[in-house]
């Protein structure tokens, strides 16, 4: 699914230069669930900006879903974000002016569905995350753990091979954190490739495996071990499973 | 807490110089439009004579043709000069405590001494009220009296400007100059002036320069001097002589008598309609009777001296100044706005509501001022561009005279951009003042 | 492109909206109007005068002394000035065309002031004077010589034939030709129609008859009479200097007092007319310019307090073009609420000032021509924030400060 291999981003300005990645090298398979732990500072965000391609880097090469994202410009990386990836983002990044029902068509709106598409995949998602009866809410009438289970209906609604996820629970209590990481489970186990990044190691037990970053450069590795025979399916809705396959 | 006000204000606007310097022009533009367009309307609405303005009466009679009025579109209105006979008759008889009866003519000036090329003088044949009913100030001399006016005697009483051409400035009382084939002495000059309007005389133009030399009425007759202003005769009558043209029913003196008091003007007013009623009975005046007595602010506005452009010129400063003013007001939003989460720190430290409101309309009066008085330049310059551009021969004298900055339009120009400023500043000021700190100190 | 996310985010914050609509309004209703009063001063200032206005000037002058001679000294005048080089006619003439001064009359079909009356703004002038004006002859023919009279000074004599404008023709034969007709002074004096001018302004440019002018064959009065001088195209500065020289070298009794082009009177009596359009078109330009400047400073301001949208929106997929789309649409929208607003208000003060100011009313392409620049202005203004908008990086979505 994801394949990073010797990746290289440097940060320059007219007095230093910063190396944020170094040679790193990762693999995610279709269907994993894999934390990316690390020191602040040590290059998570640039990873996940990078893996995100939100920004570019300078060497190495890049395949996300078979194709090579490595020198795309800029309209193309946008159109692999909409299509491929789904972020959740640490601070839920909530349209504040829209409701729930318009964030989670933010994505949909610039793949140019027609309406009635998007509104069967809004309310799937949203199905999905237990938020049906708040669509016309405002992310300010809603709790934090509400808002950020928005957002993920936000990147699910879409129907992305890879799920992105920044410090996910970083600003929610612990109740909802849970709520979350179980969502972001079973959402795992319809299907979906996730890459969390995080500094929480409890957080990261959660996923099936742990990569660290220190200094830009990955040092630990654990192999997949197949856990997703424990993995309950829980029901979806007629229709989602083909989605996730 | 004002030096610290003040301080809070400055640094605001240091901190973000291109909005400052934005809403400064925006305020400075609007201020200086408005300035230029009241300078020039205050000029033309001015009372040239305040202290008499209501004892001064231009008198008029409808002596017009039967068959239509002199003015088609305001039939009401009276031509504004008297016919030689009225105009004589209503003098002699003394029926105003003062009266002066003059018109506006012009012959060849030439200088005593050589060096001064000879020049065709504006003159002013009046009789010798003329210099204290309407208050004119002498350098030298004075002026003539009633057997001057009715000998005639060669006298002339000189402009400043005329003095300073013709006889270097000097004290030229007794001297002597020729005016066509006349030889006068120099019994007074008078000190530069020039009324604003030229209430007295608005027919060649309201602002124009008053006239070069001022002779007494008896030489008009006398040497038949020609009529520079109007001359409107709407009965045609065969004539070949001056005579004539003194019999004639043409319109060409104007007429104006000193009337401190209402009984005097009512006493006046009843002379003036018992002598046209008995003109009348001798088969004159066909119109109905309507002799309009004007004191000088009405005789401005039946001139129509505030023309029509000046009032729609005002109208449109005042609406780009509320443009301007709603610029500034989105601009100031913004910045207030922008700079929420210092004040939400401010009022957690201990600010009140009341303090943040205070600060913001400190800065907002900064802005006003500094665009006031950036606009009061601009205004300057803008008027002495006007004057740079239309300053012919014509009309220099005219354009000079309405471009001039005087103290009260200063005073009221900073005034209202400080008001232009406080108005703009009350919304957004209030809006910063209304917000929870709270929200402003929390991220995203 | 959707509106909706715009409308959302309008209805949350309206008062920078309203503010922005609010002045693109009243910008609209302002330009409009100062439009449409210029470009009527423009028309009136510049109508066909219907003479040569370009290559004639003027001669005043004073009888000074014992040795003036009236027609006698004017005639040795004029026979200088048409001896120069450069000149093609000169005339003795009693007032200036286009400068305010000049003298009027009615005549009449019938004597005894009956039959139709024609309103007509005279101008004395010999044989040379169509030739020295530059008029043209629709019909008949211009005075001989032989016509020419020099009445005593305050004689109310007329002369036997004139020449008058189309105007005139028509105001007095309205349907009919004129030509070769009598038409009859106050005191009943005949003249005849000799020949039809087919336009001339008078002296007069406020009036509404300024195109009523009659030439009369009448060496005018040396109290107000002046030498008019037309020049060879291209000659009239050098013409004007040696005319002045030539005259103060003769000393036959009169003075020369001030050489003038007609061209500078004309200018004169309309400078006001000129300052207004001018004015106006400096306050349209200010205020074209101070509401770009605002409406680039709120913008600008909309895209810095939404910085993270914009990233975010980039995040899950919108290229730059979208972001870019986004903010000139939110402006267009606004831009076109103001213009509506704007266009009600253009009419309510067209049509205040027609009424209060007796101008004629303001027409409706003007509303168009005031819409569609505040369009460009406001298009323009935002152009640049919505280009910054656009390149805002994707990665703000993932910083956290």
């Amino acid at each position: 699914m994801l394949e990073m291999t010797r990746v290289t981003k440097a940060y320059r300005t007219d007095l230093l230069e910063t190396h944020a990645l170094r040679e790193f090298s990762l693999k995610v398979d279709k269907g994993e669930f894999v934390a990316v732990t690390g020191p602040s500072g040590s290059g998570k965000t640039t990873f996940l900006n990078v893996a995100g391609l939100l920004e570019t880097f300078d060497s190495g090469s890049y395949q996300l879903d078979g194709v090579d994202v490595s020198k795309l410009d800029d309209d193309a990386r946008s159109n692999v974000r909409n299509h491929k990836i789904g972020f959740i983002f640490q601070s839920f990044n909530l349209i504040p002016d829209l409701n729930v029902f318009d964030n989670v068509d933010v994505p949909l709106r610039y793949r140019r569905m027609p309406a009635n598409e998007r509104r069967e995949r809004i309310n799937s998602a949203l199905d999905l995350v237990g938020l049906t009866s708040r669509v016309k809410h405002l992310p300010s009438q809603l709790s934090g753990g509400q808002q950020q289970r928005v957002a993920i209906a936000r990147a699910l609604a879409g129907d992305p091979a890879l799920l992105l996820a920044d410090e996910p629970t970083g600003n929610l209590d612990s109740l909802m954190a849970r709520q979350v990481m179980d969502l972001l489970e079973q959402i795992n186990g319809m299907g979906a490739t996730i890459v969390m990044v995080t500094h929480d190691p409890e957080l990261a037990r959660r996923a099936h495996r742990n990569v660290q970053v220190i200094d830009g450069q990955i040092t630990d590795y654990k192999p997949y071990e197949a856990h997703s025979a424990s993995v309950t399916v829980l029901h979806p809705p007629a229709g989602d499973a083909a989605a996730f396959g | 807490m004002f030096t610290y006000d003040l301080r809070l204000a400055l640094d605001s606007l240091r901190r973000h110089p291109g909005l400052s310097a934005l809403m400064v022009l925006a305020i400075a533009l609007g201020i200086a439009v408005c300035t230029v367009t009241f300078t020039i309307y205050h000029a033309m609405s001015t009372n040239p004579i305040p202290h008499k303005s209501s004892q001064l009466y231009a008198v008029t009679l409808d002596t017009w043709s039967a068959d239509r009025p002199y003015d088609d579109d305001k039939p009401e209105n009276t031509p504004q000069l008297l016919t030689y006979r009225d105009a004589t008759f209503l003098h002699e008889a003394k029926a105003a405590p003062r009266s002066v009866i003059m018109y506006k003519s012009g012959a060849l000036l030439l200088p005593e001494r050589s060096g001064v090329k000879p020049f065709n003088a504006n003159l002013r044949v009046t009789s010798h009220d003329f210099f204290s009913m309407f208050d004119v100030p002498f350098q030298y001399g004075q002026g003539w009296d009633a057997t001057a006016d009715s000998e005639p005697q060669p006298v002339v009483v000189l402009s400043d400007e005329t003095n300073q051409k013709v006889f270097a400035g000097e004290n030229s009382v007794g001297r002597t100059l020729k005016l066509g084939k006349v030889e006068y002495r120099v019994a007074g000059v008078l000190q530069p002036w020039a009324p604003s309007p030229k209430f007295f005389d608005l027919n060649n133009g309201a602002f124009e320069d008053p006239e070069d030399v001022y002779v007494p009425y008896g030489w008009g007759r006398s040497l038949e001097l020609p009529v520079y202003g109007n001359t409107n005769c709407w009965k045609a009558e065969s004539g070949d002589t001056y005579q004539d043209f003194l019999n004639s029913e043409c319109v060409w003196l104007q007429y104006w008598a000193e009337l401190p008091t209402t009984a005097d003007r009512d006493r006046f007013q009843a002379f003036v309609d018992n002598y046209a009623r008995s003109q009348k009975a001798a088969g004159r005046m066909p119109r109905p009777l309507n002799n309009r007595l004007y004191d000088v602010g009405q005789w401005l506005d039946r001139n129509e001296v505030v023309q029509r452009d000046n009032r729609v010129l005002i109208g449109i400063a005042l609406l780009f100044l509320g443009v301007c003013l709603v610029n500034v007001v989105g601009l100031l939003l913004a910045k207030f706005l922008n700079a929420a989460p210092l004040t939400g720190l401010r009022r957690a430290l201990g600010a009140s509501r009341r303090d943040i409101v205070r600060q913001h309309m400190m800065e907002v009066l900064v802005i006003g001022l500094a665009g006031g008085v950036l606009g009061l330049l601009l205004a300057i310059g803008g008027l002495a561009g006007i004057r740079a551009i239309y300053g012919s021969d014509f009309n220099r004298g005219a354009y000079q005279r309405l471009t001039e900055i005087d103290p009260v339009v200063v005073v009221v120009t900073l005034a209202l951009a400080l008001l232009a400023g406080a108005i703009a500043g009350l919304y957004p000021a209030w809006r910063i003042g209304r917000t929870a700190p709270a929200i402003y100190l929390k991220t995203q | 492109m959707d509106i909706k996310p715009i409308l959302s985010s309008l209805r949350r914050s309206p008062t920078g909206a309203i503010l922005v609509a609010l002045q693109i309004a009243l910008a609209l209703a302002i330009t409009v109007n100062s439009l449409y009063i210029i470009t009527q001063r423009l028309e009136l200032i510049g109508r066909d005068p219907g003479m040569d206005v370009k290559n004639i000037f003027f001669v005043g002058f004073v009888p000074s002394g014992d040795k003036y001679q009236g027609e006698v000294t004017m005639r040795e005048d004029l026979a200088i000035l048409r001896g120069l080089p450069g000149v093609l006619a000169a005339t003795t003439v009693n007032a200036v065309p286009l400068s305010g001064g000049g003298s009027s009359t009615s005549m009449y079909t019938e004597p005894n002031e009956k039959g139709r009356r024609g309103d007509m703004n005279y101008f004395q002038v010999d044989e040379q004077g169509v030739q020295t004006f530059g008029v043209r002859l629709a019909e008949g023919r211009n005075f001989d010589a032989t016509a020419v009279t020099k009445p005593a000074r305050m004689s109310s004599e007329s002369p036997s034939e004139i020449l008058i404008t189309k105007d005139v023709a028509r105001d007095m034969f309205p349907g009919e030709p004129a030509l070769g007709k009598t038409v009859y002074t106050g005191t009943s004096q005949p003249a005849t129609v000799v020949g039809i001018i087919d336009h001339m302004h008078g002296s007069w440019p406020g009036w509404d008859k300024v195109g009523n002018v009659a030439l009369f064959p009448v060496i005018a009065d040396e109290t107000f009479a002046r030498y008019m001088v037309r020049a060879r195209p291209g000659q009239r500065d050098e013409a004007m200097q040696m005319a002045e020289d030539a005259l103060n070298k003769l000393d036959n009794g009169r003075v020369i007092i001030r050489v003038r082009s007609l061209e500078y009177v004309a200018a004169s009596t309309y400078a006001d007319d000129r300052a207004m359009a001018t004015y106006l078109s400096v306050v349209i330009a200010l205020l074209l310019g101070i509401s770009a400047l605002g409406i680039f400073g709120l913008a600008a301001f909309n895209v810095s307090t939404r910085t993270k949208q914009i990233g975010t929106r980039r995040a899950v997929g919108a290229r730059r073009a979208d972001i870019l789309h986004y903010f000139l649409a939110e402006n267009w929208l606004i831009t076109t609420v103001g213009v509506v607003i704007g266009c009600v208000l253009a009419l309510l003060l067209g049509y205040w000032l027609s009424t209060t100011f007796e101008l004629p009313r303001l027409k409706l392409y003007y509303l168009v021509l005031g819409a569609v620049a505040l369009w460009i202005v406001s298009l323009v203004a935002a152009l640049r924030p919505a280009r910054r908008a656009s390149l805002v990086s994707p990665a703000i979505a993932t910083r956290t400060v």
